[in-house]
């Protein structure tokens, strides 16, 4: 069985995703569970001119940078299809993939989150943000 | 921390994550089509394997109950799937028409910032690990229906074979469905065996068949005083198939006992047949019924090749293996051809063939192995014991 991978994208305009990595689980309170899309996880922020950047989740405040990866990472997306069988008749399910990304640096946040606790709320302070800010980094 | 700028609610996608500003800020958020996205699978590649990437010279191949491989055209790599107990928040590009109908949905009702959405947190990656092309199977493959002169003769054409024999033929689509190598390297593998396409289907040849194809090669260079050095290609395969032997075939023996020479100028090219080559196949001609005395077979051996060639023992290493029993030696078939191809496998059976073996009767059955990363020494390293009874005696390599 082959599997051809496919790219409609081309040498130099693959789109480019990000990626953001923390050490640990971000915790969600129990009643938001079900309930992620579009909650907001926290802010990313740069404070100078410097590759370096914070990320407060809820209280906590992390302190990482922007690396490129050793080696690029492509996004792959696997795609389910209907094959129609020519010879046979009949169609069979088959699968396709397809690069749809491509992913050349990440900020990574590896120090110990430091917790703000004479400042418990970052920015916003509207009931929205208020409840997303309830999310918390667990390691 | 001061937020500089104030921007009307946008969405933005992981290019605001990546040119984020100096003194700046941006919310990020879980995407409103936040899940676990099994359907994204993120893939650690090399610098310069993304040009194949990038003009889809790449595919996936195996079959449901094997490991999938990745081939490239000339290389084959196994997928590795490498874990992570870090959040890997994965935040695609603005653009999200390949992933969704309906443009992301942008909670910016409460905030005067740009939100960047994550649309899946990624368990890990896939990496690469070059291999070696899993080639065991085309031989396994080819040998359930080799060509026989049977078939030469019997069928005109495909259309006469029973559906029952065509199914246990495989084309070239076909192989490249079954194998698990890159193109390159299976038609590498095709010409190892001494494969020929025929009427669309990969074969291997009878040995018998192809012993009867030299047979009548050598008898008709002497008939007409042909030097085997320099054989007409046109001339040979002409009263090759005069004599009843398909053309596909004529050439076939050329090809797989002969190199060519030169290209004929205008016309015919001219082969030299390979001296070795030659006298292996009669030599396994002569044991393919079992062991033989030294003496006997070399006396026997002697008289079968061609006039002006000159068999010699050394020619058999990696086709026959030679053993003392009491004052005789013995000789028997055992052809490094018709062993595994992978590592343990091929140090498995040449230990059960012989517990001991010395250096120089060892090399020629693992120098065709072919492990990337891995040296010969490295091998023998990994899968064998090494014993020196005495310091100037020959080493012994054993099981582990």
């Amino acid at each position: 069985m082959q599997i051809q991978i496919k790219c409609s994208c081309g040498e130099g305009s693959c789109p480019e995703w990000a990626i953001i990595e923390v050490q640990g689980v971000v915790e969600v309170q129990p009643s938001f569970q079900d309930r992620l899309q579009n909650l907001e996880i926290g802010q990313l922020c740069r404070p100078s001119s410097q590759e370096n950047y914070t990320f407060t989740i809820g209280y906590h405040e992390l302190t990482g940078s922007k690396v490129a990866l050793k080696k690029p990472m492509l996004v792959l997306k696997k795609v389910k299809c209907m094959d129609i069988d020519q010879s046979s008749d009949n169609q069979s399910p088959g699968t396709e993939l397809e690069v749809v990304g491509i992913i050349r640096h990440r900020i990574l946040f590896k120090t110990r989150p430091k917790a703000l606790i004479s400042k418990p709320q970052p920015v916003v302070k509207d009931r929205a943000s208020a409840a997303a800010a309830s999310s918390s980094v667990q390691t | 921390m001061e937020i500089m700028e104030q921007a009307r609610p946008v969405c933005r996608g992981a290019g605001a994550v990546l040119n984020l500003q100096p003194s700046s800020s941006i919310s990020i958020a879980y995407h409103t089509h936040f899940g676990p996205h099994d359907d994204l699978i993120l893939l650690e590649v090399d610098e310069k394997l993304l040009p194949d990437f990038f003009h889809q010279r790449v595919s996936l191949r195996g079959e449901r109950s094997e490991d999938a491989v990745l081939c490239t055209q000339s290389k084959t790599y196994s997928i590795k799937f490498v874990g992570t107990s870090n959040s890997v928040f994965l935040t695609p590009p603005l653009d999200n028409s390949i992933l969704y109908e309906n443009s992301e949905d942008c909670n910016g009702k409460d905030n005067h910032k740009a939100i960047v959405s994550v649309i899946k947190v990624a368990p890990g990656n896939m990496e690469l690990v070059e291999v070696a092309p899993r080639l065991d199977k085309l031989k396994l493959l080819l040998s359930e229906y080799p060509y026989s002169s049977r078939e030469a003769s019997e069928f005109e054409d495909l259309e006469e074979m029973d559906k029952s024999i065509t199914k246990r033929m495989y084309s070239w689509d076909d192989l490249v469905d079954e194998v698990q190598a890159s193109d390159n390297e299976l038609r590498s593998g095709l010409l190892a065996i001494s494969a020929v396409e025929i009427d669309g289907y990969w074969r291997i040849v009878d040995e018998k068949y192809m012993s009867t194809i030299l047979i009548m090669l050598l008898h008709n260079s002497v008939l007409n005083d042909w030097s085997l050095d320099a054989l007409n290609e046109d001339e040979v395969v002409s009263m090759l198939v005069s004599d009843g032997f398909p053309l596909k075939l004529s050439h076939h023996c050329l090809h797989v006992f002969g190199s060519k020479v030169e290209e004929g100028a205008g016309g015919s090219c001219l082969w030299r047949l390979d001296e070795r080559r030659v006298c292996v196949h009669f030599a396994r001609e002569i044991l393919v019924e079992g062991k033989r005395k030294m003496d006997n077979f070399m006396e026997e051996w002697k008289q079968k090749v061609p006039k002006g060639m000159h068999p010699d023992f050394e020619m058999l290493e990696g086709e026959v293996l030679k053993e003392k029993f009491g004052v005789e030696s013995w000789v028997h078939a055992f052809s490094v051809s018709s062993l595994p191809s992978t590592p343990a496998e091929r140090f498995s059976t040449l230990f059960r063939e012989r517990p001991k073996w010395e250096q120089k009767d060892l090399l020629p059955y693992i120098r065709d192995l072919n492990v990337p990363g891995l040296s010969l020494e490295g091998l023998l390293l990994k899968y064998t014991r090494r014993t020196q009874p005495t310091l100037d005696a020959e080493p012994v390599f054993s099981a582990r």
